[in-house]
């Protein structure tokens, strides 16, 4: 199975469906847990029968031992609303290998997508680069995953990164408390990154950070001296492959480690994902340190 | 200074790569797209400063490498002055003996003319004698005693061998690059045309030799006899042929008396009518020969200035016809009737046909037999084996034939080579099988005419693994195959020869391959012509992969006065025997056959025709350096100048130049130690 969830390999199914289905069941399958049953779906508690309460929720079991009326309590019964935030700025289309930040950011979102409607949790997507290109407005209605894999198929890259806008906008339509999910390469001063997204954070939402970078952006390779052009605004510079072997590495690193601890000061989940990862062992380690919680 | 071969300076324009590379290309830098610049600092004057140094020299490597490459092509070379005195140079003095100059007194005159060129020579003077026939032979080391240059030329023979020119030009190139010295060449001879190598450049002199032609003689007509065609054996002496042809060089239409003379008697003379610088034919019929090895030769009527050319050499053998052993079980019975018939047919009838069953065959003495057949035998008793092995390795033939019988065996018999399969040509496939592939120069395959027409129904798949395939069928199945064991030999043929597994015997091409096979055969070890042109070499052992005889008999050379050309060493070791002048060699080879070798002058010596004179000037003006260079007879004493070559410097420069560039380069594209540790940190 884990020669299939290759970041390459991924990219060589055809739906983005079969991508998430791939990634997530697998996944799951190998944490030893039933794909029908949410992580949402574990127990919590017994709790007394009361007239009145749903009789599809006794556990007959316990009623044939004692022949007393016990209902089973879940954890998470009620649903949380997700909202995925995929940034398609151009410097998304990076990459140093066959598949670009984009491409791995659409199997990301398609795979949370995926186990969110496993879990029955509403999922929502914003797709934006520096205005809001898409939005699906997060629903637990029929069809939602294909509406979602759709939004997320038709993701393409667009101008400069701007967060203050499409935060702006999520603020607008976030009504409800739940998980927001904001995938992106962070090209920017990470105080700025935090001030935008920090305020979500306030309503009660749990914002995680998925700071996607190709293994290029952290160690760049350059032999000779090159003329490097910015993606996003065009502008050229030359560097000398002394600086980019010597400081442009610390710089990266502080900047991570920046962004890291910023996100962590302001309540913020922050998790880097390297595209050259197999997707599914990016996902298990995010979820391990979140305990299971999506 | 100068160059020898100026056209390659055009690779001069090469030197445009490295400009391309280094000038141009760099300033084509495609930008390499990077998500954000924003850890990126401006470092361009540093790191383009440190560059250009880089390129610059390695620029001016590569430029200077193409450069010298070119000139290294083009072959520069300066002019040095030297002194054409008494001993800065040396005088050759070529007195040529090839067979011509026994025409008349060319010899002589050419002695006299070498003689004139070394008492020219001034004391101290370095001079050489060379005598000039098939070979350039040195008769004195290059030397200042003119008394031993006398002496040398004084003693000079003349030859039967052909004179070559071309021989000549190269023993003096190797004498100048050897002396490094220029050379002033004294050629005496009758400057023969045919003596002219195929080449003109053949007949190149290195520049600063300088010819000096002593022409000797006169054209004249001359008569000879071009050539004898006898055969090698005689059977039946009233059914021989013997064609001679008579050639005149620069003749008029003539009548000339042809005589045949065997072991020194006349046996018949005939007339012949030779057109105008043409060629006329004469054929004796009957050769009353004695048995064993006799002495012929043709004449003609003398009357022109080379009567040694006026007769032709050559020898028979009268032998009986000889019993080949034809072993066969009776389960082919036409095969021998096939087989007899075409030996029978044969024209000169040196075989009769013995049939012998295998028991008998093993009893009886196989040496008295020139070949064996063996016919589809199936197993080999063991002791027939053993014999026709060691009959084979001393220097005898089997023909074996394969058939059904040999389907079962593992390997063929005295061949010793694996079967693999029997073929049929069953009905559903191919219903025959054809021969498509034959060795048409093979002795025995030459008049089989590929075999045409002939149907193959059923043969034996062998396996060559030492043997050489003569016949191929077209499905890649070898038919003949020949191999040499010992002095001995033996071929296969993967069919058989009735008519059952194949309609051979019914075509033209069964009696020429059958008379063919048994010739060769029959002749025994490598069957080499009587008839032999001067400076031929006789085979007097087959030669191993080690060059030496395993068995270590002696081989014997007589010539015609009985004496032993061959010393006890070269009799036990020597291969082969250079036949260097006319006359009879009796020859004893390594496995004991005995033949009677006749060697003639080569006729392309008796066309007395001179070279033209433009020849001769185009040959001189080779080894001129400049016009003001000549001298006269014995060499002036002007100052010359000599190129020099600058080849092996530049060879040199250009050697270290390319070190210098790979140690520049190497400095230049080595990764950096910062680029090397993540490197490492992934590694680990």
């Amino acid at each position: 199975m884990q020669r299939f969830l290759d970041p390459m390999v991924l990219a060589g199914i055809s739906g983005l469906d079969l991508v998430a289905q791939t990634v997530v069941d697998g996944f799951v399958a190998g944490l030893h847990r039933s794909p029908d049953f949410g992580f949402s779906q574990e127990f919590a508690e017994y709790r007394s029968y009361n007239p009145g309460d749903d009789l599809r929720h006794v556990d007959w079991n316990v009623f044939a031992r004692s022949e007393k009326m016990y209902l089973k309590r879940y954890r998470g019964e009620t649903n949380c609303q997700v909202s995925i935030l995929l940034d398609a700025s151009r410097s998304m289309r990076f990459t140093s290998h066959k598949i670009d930040k984009l491409e791995y950011a659409r199997f990301l979102t398609a795979s949370l997508a995926y186990l969110a409607s496993l879990q029955r949790d509403a999922a929502g997507l914003v797709v934006f680069d520096d205005d809001v290109k898409q939005f699906v407005p997060p629903s637990t209605r029929q069809g939602q995953l294909a509406r979602l894999l759709h939004a997320i198929e038709k993701a393409e890259v667009g101008a400069r990164t701007d967060y203050a806008k499409p935060f702006a906008h999520l603020r607008e339509f976030l009504h409800r408390r739940g998980l927001i999910v904001c995938i992106s390469d962070f090209w920017e001063k990470p105080q700025e990154v935090i001030k935008t997204i920090a305020p979500l954070r306030y309503h009660g939402n749990e914002v995680v950070l998925f700071h996607l970078l190709d293994p290029e952006e952290i160690r760049p390779k350059v032999k000779y001296p090159v003329l490097m052009e910015d993606l996003e605004t065009g502008d050229t510079i030359e560097v000398s492959p002394d600086y980019v072997a010597k400081e442009y590495p610390a710089k990266m690193d502080a900047h991570m480690e920046e962004l890291r601890s910023e996100a962590k000061s302001n309540g913020l989940d922050y998790f880097m994902i390297d595209t050259s990862r197999p997707l599914d062992a990016a996902l298990r380690e995010y979820l391990a340190i979140r305990g299971g919680r999506m | 200074m100068g160059f020898f071969a100026p056209w390659f300076l055009a690779g001069l324009a090469a030197v445009g790569i490295p400009i391309w590379v280094h000038l141009l290309k760099r300033h084509k830098t495609d930008p390499k797209p990077f998500p954000s610049l924003m850890f990126f600092e401006q470092r361009e004057q540093s790191s383009v400063r440190h560059r250009r140094l880089d390129y610059l020299l390695l620029f001016a490597l590569r430029a200077a490498m193409i450069i010298l490459l070119a000139l290294l092509f083009a072959n520069p070379f300066i002019r040095r002055p030297i002194a054409a005195g008494g001993g800065n140079k040396i005088t050759v003095v070529a007195v040529d003996r090839s067979f011509s100059m026994r025409a008349g007194n060319r010899l002589q005159q050419a002695k006299d003319e070498a003689l004139k060129a070394v008492g020219n020579l001034k004391p101290g003077d370095q001079a050489q004698v060379i005598a000039l026939a098939g070979t350039v032979q040195a008769l004195t080391q290059v030397v200042t005693d003119p008394e031993q240059l006398r002496a040398a030329v004084v003693a000079i023979q003349p030859s039967d061998s052909r004179a070559s020119f071309g021989e000549l030009a190269r023993y003096l190139r190797t004498l100048a690059d050897a002396q490094k010295l220029p050379l002033d060449v004294h050629l005496a001879s009758d400057l023969q045309k045919s003596a002219m190598p195929p080449g003109f450049a053949d007949l190149r002199v290195n520049p600063g030799t300088t010819l000096f032609f002593h022409p000797v003689g006169d054209p004249a007509p001359n008569w000879a006899v071009e050539n004898v065609v006898a055969p090698r054996r005689v059977y039946d002496t009233k059914r021989v042929h013997l064609q001679a042809v008579i050639a005149g060089y620069g003749t008029p239409a003539a009548k000339r008396t042809v005589t045949l003379v065997l072991n020194g008697r006349t046996l018949q003379t005939k007339t012949v009518d030779v057109p105008a610088n043409g060629r006329g034919q004469v054929e004796f019929l009957g050769l009353d020969a004695p048995y064993g090895f006799s002495r012929g030769e043709v004449r003609i009527d003398g009357g022109d200035v080379l009567p040694n050319d006026d007769r032709f050499l050559f020898s028979v053998e009268r032998a009986d016809p000889r019993k080949v052993m034809f072993v066969d079980d009776g389960r082919h019975p036409r095969a021998e009737l096939y087989f007899r018939a075409a030996v029978d047919s044969a024209g000169d009838g040196a075989f009769t046909v013995e049939d012998q069953r295998p028991e008998s065959a093993a009893a009886a003495t196989l040496s008295s037999y020139p070949f064996i057949v063996l016919s589809d035998l199936g197993n080999v008793p063991q002791q027939l084996e053993n014999a026709l092995q060691n009959y084979v390795r001393n220097g005898g033939s089997v023909l074996v034939a394969l058939g059904p019988a040999a389907a079962v065996l593992p390997r063929v018999p005295v061949l010793d080579e694996p079967i693999q399969a029997s073929n049929y040509a069953g009905r559903e496939g191919d219903r025959f099988l054809s021969v498509t592939d034959v060795d048409a120069g093979h002795p025995a395959l030459r008049a089989v005419d590929r075999f045409t027409g002939v149907k193959f129904y059923q043969t034996i798949r062998v396996n060559p693994m030492k043997s050489r395939v003569l016949a191929r069928m077209n499905d890649g199945t070898p038919l003949v195959m020949e191999r040499s064991i010992g002095e001995g030999k033996v071929i296969a043929f993967a069919s058989t020869f009735d008519n059952v597994a194949n309609d051979l015997p019914l075509h033209a091409s069964w009696v020429p391959f059958i008379s063919q096979t048994a010739l060769y055969l029959g002749g025994g070890g490598a069957e080499q012509p009587v008839n032999l042109p001067v400076d031929s070499y006789v085979e007097l052992r087959a030669a191993n992969a080690s060059g030496n005889d395993a068995s270590g008999a002696a081989a014997e050379v007589l010539d015609a006065d009985g004496k032993r050309l061959l010393s006890l060493e070269e009799s036990v070791k020597a291969t082969n025997f250079l036949l260097d002048r006319e006359g009879y060699f009796e020859i004893k080879t390594a496995s004991g056959r005995r033949s009677l070798i006749a060697a003639h002058a080569d006729r392309r010596e008796s066309d007395l025709a001179p070279i033209p004179k433009e020849t001769l000037d185009l040959w001189k003006g080779t080894g001129a350096v400049d016009t003001s260079s000549t001298g006269g007879a014995g060499g002036a004493s002007t100052d010359t100048e000599r190129p020099w070559p600058l080849w092996p410097y530049i060879l040199l420069l250009l050697l270290g130049v390319a070190v210098a560039e790979s140690v520049v380069a190497n400095r230049y594209l080595r990764p950096s130690v910062q680029e090397k540790e993540p490197l490492k940190r992934e590694a680990a």
